[in-house]
């Protein structure tokens, strides 16, 4: 009997041991900086105007960029005394964001900042706020009429695609490559976002009289990029060079090209990640460049909700008040200019 | 106009029938290979041979050694998971939680602080992690008297948000050198991966068929009670099957941290699923009690294989989950067919 | 030799019924009349082709060869649908009814009384309530979940069902396994009254006493063939019955019992109660000793059985085995013991039926046959089929399917279980329950071979001359308590079914 009070008690210890080891092992102080980005205010607009509450709301983070978009919204409303930060939690069920933002619109904060998960979704809840007088700041993804938005900020998709076919058409004529293999490895292909960053890409290649070869969607996912990867590269056992729509599954191509032992090509990313801004730094793998999607936007749409509940206008434009649309340009990083932009760059 | 007849067997008669039915013959080598696990999933052995023949045909690329070894390494991981699954599935369970399991503990080994004390600590904690999540399962089920699947499907939520917690949402990249050389060492030119997976298959199956373990586990499915009366401790035994299902779980987030280079809660999304059909498709019946290890692989490559040859012959997505979705009943009702023909 | 007063009219007439499964031959050419207005009883030993037959006469199985004439009409029921149509209804061993519907949903399932595709649920209440009156049981209640009634009143409901369909031709298949005495002579009432309207019944039981009660005609089936039919029932003698049935003349006998000596004590139950099933039971049980516990069905016999075994968790009392206590609601700490139970139900409760027949004896004593975790295949085939072949069971092959064997067969494979792991306490519930007359007395025969080896037997049973011929001790168990002990010649069949049934006449 004792001898089996032993064994449970040996057991249990272990347990205990165990479980105290495994929750050390939980700590997670990432390396360098946390990666917001802020805009500090400058000249009129950084007077101090009517106190002001923004009000916020975005998906889920699953995804180093979408967890950067409220990083930066939240770090660019604390730069601004003037302003009352209020954001709800984030969820990735629209019926969800939905009623997140409809108990905003109850407290009636003075702007609102909506990255919806979907745009069409959620254009019925964005009319609701403009007509109970609170102005919208549409980010990114775009509702479905002008009504639901008083100002719309977002990236490129399109130019997204555009910068990366130019970068690599130009390449490859530099070097007097004919007829190169061109590998494409999108997100998830049933998004509008995903569609628009490949037409871009198909049709600045054909203006250097090239197409799109091998192309395979994956899913935003480290996991799925390496898993398309790696079988693309027996599709294609020699290509001349590849885009790769986001850098956080791009972590999973990287590790599927390196696995297949494949160099011959160089590799272009997208939305531009701090870890890929660093690779081509290093530049010792085959990720060249990449081209920027960059969640600084969110910064920039708390600046403009901040102008807007103020009724101000943007410093240097003349007009006295906030445009309605903003597109934010895709650039293209290489080593050359990535000190630049490394500062910009989200951690995945 | 009542009749009453009798009419006596003779008893020599009554002899020679029931030695008929009683003097099985000897099993001959044919019948002993249907008898197989592969036997058994003739089918699926079918569905591969016409895959690979489309693939040949299809694509000159296919029938390189180095495309095969990219579809078994692609097939290691979900196959480690699947070995598991397999176990608690013909011990008459459900493990919804493989996925996130594995996703957490590929979260948990890869942390800023797991990754300080080096490849030795983290292997452990990713099977440390798994076990746990495994044992929790099983404590729930076998003891708490909660059905498998809403205990794994809770564990599969509350696994997801732990490892959303860790990682803060963010893809957490593996720097240990051993643990990314993992994903590209070869032997004899061959993954070390593929290796993993072999040898995580093989101990299964000598588990599964030579041990009084396996043995309890098919007995357990096939009629607890019948088991519990017959004086097996079948709360001990599922609260094990859980935890073999959670140790695969470790396995595979080892296998993944090195093979994506990161950990991350976006792992192994929707790999229960995947697990789970490739089970049923090797023919393991989803009650329990019976089914084979070998079958529920032949399932995962046969999935692997299905993904591989869409890829090279540069298939759309949507295009590739409508021929999946076909092949997967086409390879179940070849798979029944074959296995009513057999005797 | 004739037994008829009046010339019966012929209802059904099924001539030659060949039906053949891969490897079997079940139905080797049967023979079957059956007149308007009759109790037909069909006999034969598990494995005649009983099952088999009610299965192509309610249109499961479609036979090879052969004609069914009903009402002068060759049919040929291609599904149960038709059967049902033609007006055939079959009430099975495993009653087919959905234990989750109320009884009034089961009495109309399939043939929902409905308008515009809606269901008249007050309809169906009525129907049901109407029949179950006609049935003599007017106190079920028709919109009780069927799950929560007793064996018997599911049996009930599934006559109701019946004659829902207008049934011409009701199939009973073993009606009274599951009814205690008092249940199976309101059956008998019902079926008397269904046969003065008309209807046909056709009767399958294994008991004789019953068969000459309720029966008309009798035909035997032996082996797959009609052996005899039309016998009268009522007069053909019980010796020619067995023999038509085996083949061989078999004496339905007890074996002869040595005098109990004075050996020690092995189980010891005290005050063992679980809260609303049984309160209070003490005996003991010496080496070599058989007790029986009699009672009606509901009784606790079972619940008592199970408990001593650790299969339900004791509420207060203990169980000793050679002095030791045993750990309350654990089958492992029993089994360690040395208790071995061979469970009421055999499919649900003692058998893998997927699985062949030494996997089903070894499993208690894997370990046995283990080396460091890995099983001798041939070590525990081996041993297990040295059991098996000592019980006789048939096939010989310990490697068949547990599914292919006969009730006989199966129950034999349990004790070749328990025989393997060697018991000193061996618990029986109803071993015999469909089990032929063949089987049973090897099985009686075992028992006393086992208690002359010197193991403790617990034997439950709902067949009072089974309890009175095979035990030494009776213990009489009414409503959950023990109200009666004595030794076996004290008691005869009429005093042990007095005992039982005192408290039912009390209410």
């Amino acid at each position: 009997m004792s001898d089996l009070q032993r064994r449970r008690f040996l057991i249990g210890a272990g347990v205990v041991g165990a479980t105290v080891a495994l929750s050390a092992c939980t700590s997670n102080a990432a390396p360098g900086a946390s990666g917001a980005n802020v805009a500090a205010a400058a000249g009129d607009n950084a007077a101090a105007g009517a106190a002001v509450t923004i009000g916020f709301s975005a998906p889920a983070a699953d995804h180093g960029w979408i967890a950067a978009i409220a990083n930066n919204a939240a770090a660019q409303a604390k730069q601004y005394p003037d302003v009352t930060f209020e954001a709800v939690n984030p969820t990735n069920d629209v019926t969800q964001q939905i009623a997140a933002v409809q108990t905003l619109i109850n407290k009636k904060v003075s702007a609102l900042v909506i990255l919806p998960n979907d745009g069409s979704q959620l254009t019925s809840v964005g009319r609701a706020a403009m007509q109970a007088g609170i102005p919208v700041i549409n980010l990114d993804r775009v509702f479905d009429t002008p009504l639901a938005y008083r100002t719309w900020i977002g990236g490129d998709n399109y130019g997204m695609g555009v910068s990366a076919g130019t970068y690599i058409g130009e390449q490859l004529k530099a070097r007097g490559v004919t007829n190169p293999v061109i590998g494409e490895i999108a997100g998830i292909d049933n998004l509008p976002l995903t569609q628009s960053r490949s037409k871009g890409f198909s049709d600045a290649l054909a203006s250097f009289g090239y197409k799109v070869g091998p192309r395979q969607a994956a899913d935003f996912t480290a996991q799925g990029g390496q898993r398309v990867t790696a079988n693309l590269m027996q599709a294609a056992p020699k290509l001349d060079a590849l885009w790769n729509h986001d850098d956080d599954q791009g972590i999973g191509v990287l590790a599927a090209i390196k696995q297949a032992n494949r160099s011959e090509f160089f590799m272009v990313g997208g939305a531009g990640s701090a870890n890929a801004m660093r690779d081509i730094k290093a530049d010792n793998t085959v990720l060249k460049a990449t081209v920027t999607y960059a969640p600084t936007m969110a910064s920039s749409a708390v600046s403009l909700a901040r102008l807007v509940a103020q009724n101000r206008g943007m410093g240097d434009l003349v007009e006295k008040e906030v445009p309605t649309s903003i597109t934010l340009a895709s650039a293209t990083v290489t080593k050359e200019n990535v000190d630049t932009y490394l500062p910009l760059g989200f951690e995945s | 106009m009542s009749e009453h007849q009798v009419t006596t067997a003779p008893a020599a008669d009554e002899r020679s029938r029931v030695e008929a039915a009683g003097a099985a013959p000897r099993p001959s080598a044919l019948h002993r290979l249907l008898d197989s696990g592969a036997g058994r999933n003739l089918g699926l052995v079918a569905v591969l041979v016409i895959l690979a023949v489309v693939g040949v045909g299809t694509a000159d690329t296919f029938a390189t050694a180095s495309n095969l070894l990219t579809i078994l390494t692609s097939a290691s991981i979900i196959g480690v998971i699947t070995v598991g699954v397999t176990f608690v599935i013909i011990g008459g369970g459900i493990d919804l939680s493989v996925g996130k399991l594995m996703a957490l503990a590929s979260v948990w080994a890869t942390t800023v602080a797991t990754q300080s004390f080096g490849p030795v600590v983290m292997i452990l904690c990713a099977l440390l992690v798994g076990m746990g999540g495994g044992l929790v399962n099983g404590l729930l089920i076998a003891y708490g008297r909660i059905v498998p699947f809403i205990v794994t499907l809770a564990m599969l939520i509350s696994a997801q948000g732990l490892a959303e917690r860790i990682s803060g949402r963010r893809s957490q990249i593996v720097t240990d050198p051993t643990i990314g050389a993992i994903a590209t060492t070869r032997l004899l030119g061959i993954p070390l991966l593929v290796f993993v997976f072999a040898a995580v298959v093989a101990v299964g199956w000598v588990v599964l068929n030579r041990t009084t373990f396996g043995r309890r586990t098919f007995a357990i499915g096939g009629n607890a009670e019948a088991a519990r009366l017959a004086g097996l401790d079948v709360r001990r035994h599922t609260v094990l099957l859980y935890v073999v299902s959670g140790l695969c779980c470790g396995i595979a987030a080892i296998m993944i941290a090195s093979l994506t280079t990161t950990g991350s809660s976006t792992h192994g999304t929707l790999y229960e699923l995947d697990a789970i059909a490739a089970v049923i498709i090797g023919g393991t019946l989803l009650t329990g009690g019976r089914g084979t290890l070998i079958g529920s692989i032949l399932g995962v490559l046969v999935f692997t294989t299905i993904t591989n040859l869409f890829v090279l012959n540069n298939l759309d997505t949507d295009v590739q989950n409508i021929a999946k979705g076909v092949i997967i009943v086409i390879a179940v009702l070849i798979q029944i067919r074959a296995r009513r023909t057999s005797p | 030799m004739l037994l008829a007063m009046t010339e019966p009219v012929a209802l059904l007439t099924m001539r030659g019924i060949v039906k053949t499964f891969p490897g079997v031959r079940a139905l080797d050419g049967v023979d079957l009349d059956v007149a308007v207005g009759e109790v037909h009883c069909l006999l034969g030993q598990n494995g005649a082709g009983k099952s088999t037959l009610i299965k192509v006469l309610g249109g499961a199985h479609r036979p090879d060869a052969g004609s069914i004439v009903l009402d002068g009409a060759e049919v040929s029921f291609a599904t149960p649908h038709a059967a049902d149509g033609a007006g055939i209804a079959t009430i099975h061993q495993e009653l087919d009814l959905v234990p989750g519907l109320s009884v009034a949903e089961n009495v109309v399932l399939g043939h929902e009384p409905a308008r515009f595709g809606f269901t008249r649920p007050r309809d169906a209440e009525e129907l049901a309530r109407a029949l179950l009156r006609r049935l003599g049981h007017p106190e079920i209640p028709p919109r009780r979940e069927l799950g929560r009634l007793s064996a018997a009143g599911q049996q009930v409901v599934g006559m109701a069902r019946a004659l829902a369909r207008d049934a011409r031709l009701i199939v009973m298949d073993e009606p009274s396994a599951v009814l205690d005495p008092e249940e199976v002579r309101n059956l008998f009432r019902v079926i008397r009254e269904l046969t003065a309207e008309g209807v046909s019944v056709v009767y399958i039981s294994h008991r004789l006493e019953e068969i000459r009660a309720i029966g008309d005609r009798v035909t035997v089936l032996k082996d797959g063939r009609t052996v005899a039919r039309n016998l009268p029932a009522a007069t053909t003698p019980t010796a020619d019955v067995i023999r038509l049935m085996t083949g061989r003349s078999i004496e339905y006998v007890f074996p002869s019992r040595a005098a109990p000596e004075d050996s020690g004590v092995v189980l010891e139950v005290e005050a063992l109660s679980r809260t609303g099933e049984f309160a209070d039971v003490s005996f003991t049980v010496r080496a070599g000793e058989v007790v029986g516990l009699a009672g009606l069905v509901g009784s606790g016999r079972s619940e008592i059985l199970e408990t001593v075994f650790g299969a339900r968790r004791a509420t207060a009392g203990t169980v000793r085995v050679r002095g030791t206590q045993l750990r309350r609601g654990s089958v492992p700490a029993a089994v360690r013991a040395g208790m071995g139970l061979c469970p009421e139900e055999r499919k649900s409760q003692g058998l893998l039926m997927g699985e062949p027949v030494y996997r089903n004896v070894s499993l208690p004593v894997l370990s046995r046959f283990a080396r460091g975790g890995f099983l001798r295949r041939d070590a525990e085939l081996d041993a297990a089929s040295a059991v098996t072949a000592q019980l006789d069971v048939r096939p010989a092959d310990a490697t068949r399917g547990t599914a292919t064997l006969s009730g006989g067969n199966q129950q034999k494979v349990v004790l070749a279980r328990w025989l393997l792991r060697g018991c000193d306490v061996l618990l029986l519930d109803e071993p015999t329950r469909g089990v032929d007359v063949g089987a049973r007395s090897e099985i009686y025969a075992l028992v006393r071979r086992l208690a002359g080896q010197g193991v403790a037997v617990v034997l439950v049973s709902s067949e009072v001359p089974e309890v009175l011929g095979l035990a030494d001790r009776v213990l009489v168990v009414r409503e959950g308590r023990v109200v009666h002990t004595s030794a076996s010649d004290e008691l005869d069949e009429g005093r042990v079914l007095d005992l039982v049934m005192e408290g039912e006449a009390r209410v």
